[in-house]
């Protein structure tokens, strides 16, 4: 077995007394494509600053390349690129000297490849970065990463500021990267993005993480979501320990929507098959409904930062 | 409709009254607080006619005249009359100073941070914000020129009557006021809170330095300074109101000018064009010590030849300052033609090391901003980029620190030789170049440790960075006016700036220096080992 990329136990950050990462163990395996999900406020920057040695760790470990993160991070960075959600780029530079600039701090060159990103992201790079958008600096930020020769990029929810035909070209590049070989580290809250690109995904809450798996795994720990209608009545089957958020239609009788556990799917049928099916349609689980799932049962405990 | 354009003022000022009150308090205290407490000591110290005609003397000297204005001549001197010759220019700086700050803080740094396009998305008028900063700063000069204007009532010194109180503190008042109105027109002109400040300091600094000029060698021309309308009040004197409205007056119309190009520039920007910038970066610029060079280019340039042009246009006053045989007739006779000669230079180099305080004092301002970047830009989001490449946290506080200190001492350097080549070049007896360099070295080591300072704490209490600035604050405080108040000689050595000996006069301590060289160094090494250990980003 290869010795993952991104290895990291047991990580925990306090900022005085308030524990922001309280339990984070995750990996990113050779050449895969990991998704690293949760609303504003879960912890995903903060374990990524805790990455990139930018916070010190409060406790457990955080390893890239097999390296410590904190003590080696002049190592690591040479071998990574990197793109944070929220780029902020000196007001009195151009875009193209920014762009210069974060390929030289990292040992690279302006090459022809540089040029061809900042042609497909439609970046004028003369003007001054005080006169950017959010979209532009992230551009920038973006051209500059993938323009560089790394083996693990990361990318902050890198964007949340783009256009929806900028966010396409970013998807490509990314997919790009995937097939040449290299590890990427994507957090996001934007779903179809994830769902797209990634191989496994890895879902943060509160400073925890709570489920780590690949898209079909998680599919089977979700439910299906199921519209039915049937010749005898349904009351049988909304009794189904299995069935959630029974719905009967307002208007048709017997006919109702419902939720059931993915495990649980074959007895379910089962029994709406003793009822008559007159039709029947089924989802299965976007990722969306897995995540709300994840937010909205545990949601007593409360969700987000205090 | 005008009344849409102003819509939302008074909930605009109360919210910038409650947020600013504590600065507000900080300089009230600062402004009124050393007017008054001077004022309560003056009496004391300058209650006998032995003490008056000393301090006249001195003051009348041309040296003194370029610090703080010109003395009036009359029959008999007050105390109270010393104080309102001595204590105006100097008190006038410092309003100016507060006023800036306030203009820019309420105007421009807020349109950079985006408050303002927050609060223009209300319903506010395209005028409020900008009316509600200027009702703002009215009323805290207004304010604290009432309590200096009381507070002087309270002091009663010799010599002074309540009229010349309250002109002295609405006098100030509407100096501060003009001044705000200048800088909240520099504030429309140019498009960051932190090139309006320059703009606004550039402007004071060439006032001040004509002012200085014109009161050396003809204090009627002064009237042409805009700064000299401080000095023509002749308080407890004549106590003349003219001064006063001319600068309302003046206030009035840059007022109109700024607001008349807020209405019509957008907000975010300024009127002067933003050129295009370059389509690839320089070959230099490569590494942070590149970064700093490149973003702290301009305003390299404008503090070194600023730096210059105050040393020169001191010393362009050198040949009126060491000119006995004017400033004390009898004296020089006395003393004979060779001895005068020998008094003369003795009174250059002395006025020398008074102004090389200055220039170290002023060196440190373009270093500590230097070097606080290393934690602004990390707040501003810029460094994050950097850390994720493979720059070492010791390449990154290094070339902050290279930088301060280069710049610094760059500043210094270019200080003291602009005075001494326009010293030179004005007096009929030349004084070695070298001379004047002993206030370099001097004065070296001093800078060196308030940069120290700056980095200790730059590395250890991030939080807390700002409050290096006491240290220059409180040097131009302590040696510009300390000895004439009279202050304990443990009050002078709260700064590094006052455990310098009498250079270039006296030798160079080296011992001195290398001591203070070698704790300045300390403090560089022991904020680099905090700045390794902690968290980058301060929440």
């Amino acid at each position: 077995m290869t010795e993952p990329v991104v290895n990291i136990q047991h990580l925990q950050k306090n900022f005085g007394s308030f524990h922001a990462l309280k339990d984070i163990t995750l990996d990113v395996q050779p050449g895969e494509v990991f998704g690293f999900i949760g609303p504003n406020g879960a912890g995903k920057s903060t374990t990524i600053r805790t990455l990139l040695g930018i916070l010190k760790a409060s406790g457990g470990s955080a390893r890239i390349f097999g390296m410590d993160v904190w003590k080696d991070a002049v190592a690591i960075h040479k071998r990574i690129a990197y793109v944070p959600g929220d780029v902020y780029l000196w007001p009195n530079l151009s875009g193209g000297e920014a762009i210069d600039l974060f390929l030289r701090l990292s040992g690279q060159k302006h090459s022809a490849r540089t040029d061809e990103l900042i042609k497909l992201f439609d970046l004028d790079v003369r003007k001054k970065c005080r006169s950017y958008s959010k979209g532009n600096r992230q551009k920038v930020a973006l051209i500059a990463a993938f323009s560089t020769q790394a083996d693990l990029y990361i990318f902050d929810e890198p964007t949340s500021g783009l256009d929806p035909l900028m966010e396409e070209i970013f998807q490509k590049q990314v997919l790009a990267l995937k097939d040449a070989g290299k590890s990427v580290l994507l957090s996001s809250h934007i779903l179809s993005e994830v769902e797209r690109m990634c191989d496994r995904i890895g879902i943060i809450r509160a400073g925890e993480i709570v489920e780590t798996g690949s898209l079909a795994d998680m599919r089977k720990l979700s439910r299906t979501n199921i519209t039915v209608q049937t010749k005898d009545a349904l009351d049988s089957v909304s009794q189904l320990p299995a069935v959630h958020g029974f719905t009967p239609d307002a208007k048709v009788a017997n006919k109702a929507s419902f939720a059931v556990d993915s495990e649980e799917l074959d007895g379910v049928i089962a029994a709406l098959g003793k009822l008559t099916i007159v039709s029947l349609q089924s989802t299965p689980p976007t990722l969306e409904d897995l995540f709300l799932r994840y937010y909205n049962q545990k949601g007593d405990e409360g969700d987000a930062q205090k | 409709m005008l009344k849409s354009k102003f819509a939302g003022t008074g909930l605009l000022l109360r919210t910038y009254l409650r947020r600013d009150w504590l600065r507000i308090l900080f300089w009230f205290l600062g402004l009124a607080g050393l007017m008054v407490g001077a004022a309560g000591k003056f009496d004391t110290l300058y209650g006998d006619a032995k003490a008056l005609a000393s301090i006249t003397t001195t003051l009348k000297t041309p040296a003194m005249v370029s610090m703080f204005g010109p003395f009036p001549d009359a029959k008999t001197y007050t105390s109270g009359l010393v104080y309102a010759a001595m204590m105006m220019v100097f008190m006038g700086l410092f309003t100016a100073m507060m006023n800036i700050y306030f203009a820019v803080k309420n105007s421009r740094a807020e349109e950079d941070t985006g408050v303002s396009e927050l609060i223009s998305a209300h319903a506010v008028g395209r005028w409020s914000q900008l009316l509600a900063a200027t009702l703002e700063i009215v009323l805290i000069n207004v304010l604290i020129g009432a309590v200096e204007a009381v507070g002087l009532q309270a002091a009663g010194m010799t010599g002074a009557n309540m009229e010349g109180n309250w002109l002295f503190g609405m006098g100030l008042a509407a100096f501060g006021i003009m001044f705000a109105a200048f800088s909240l027109l520099c504030a429309q002109i140019v498009s960051s809170g932190r090139s309006a400040t320059m703009l606004s300091y550039g402007v004071l600094g060439i006032l001040y330095v004509a002012r200085m000029a014109t009161d050396v060698k003809n204090p009627d021309l002064s009237w042409y300074t805009i700064f000299g309308w401080i000095e023509k009040f002749d308080i407890y004197r004549n106590n003349n109101w003219g001064p006063l409205f001319l600068m309302l007056g003046l206030a009035l119309i840059v007022f109109i000018i700024a607001f008349a190009i807020a209405a019509t520039r957008d907000v975010g920007s300024g009127i002067l064009p933003q050129g295009k910038g370059r389509r690839g970066a320089s070959p230099l610029l490569r590494g942070p010590f590149g970064l700093i060079a490149r973003l702290e280019r301009m305003s390299t340039i404008v503090w070194l030849v600023a730096l210059f042009g105050l040393g020169a246009s001191y010393g362009s006053i050198f040949a009126n300052i060491g000119d006995l045989l004017k400033s004390n007739p009898t004296m020089a006779k006395v003393l004979g033609s060779a001895a005068t000669a020998s008094a003369n230079r003795t009174i250059v180099l002395s006025f020398a090391g008074t102004l090389a305080i200055i220039f170290a004092v002023t060196a440190t301002v373009p270093a500590l901003l230097t070097m606080l970047r290393l934690n602004s830009d990390e707040k501003k989001g810029y460094l994050e980029q950097l850390h994720a490449r493979g720059i070492s946290r010791l390449h990154l506080y290094s070339a902050h620190l290279v930088y301060a200190v280069l710049i610094g001492t760059a500043a210094l350097v270019l200080g003291v030789l602009g005075m001494a080549l326009a010293g030179n070049a004005t007096m009929d007896r030349a004084i070695a170049l070298s001379r004047f360099m002993r206030a370099v070295y001097g004065y070296w080591p001093a800078l060196m440790l308030v940069i120290g300072f700056a980095a200790l704490l730059a590395g250890a209490l991030p939080r807390f960075q700002s409050l290096v600035w006491i240290l220059p604050i409180y040097g131009v405080f302590s040696l510009y006016i300390g000895k004439l108040l009279d202050l304990p000689e443990w009050a002078g050595k709260l700064t590094p700036f006052g455990w310098i000996n009498n250079v270039p006069t006296a030798q160079v301590d080296w011992g001195a220096a290398g001591w203070m060289t070698a704790a300045a160094l300390v403090m560089m090494v022991l904020g680099y080992i905090c700045y390794r250990q902690r968290d980058l980003k301060i929440n």
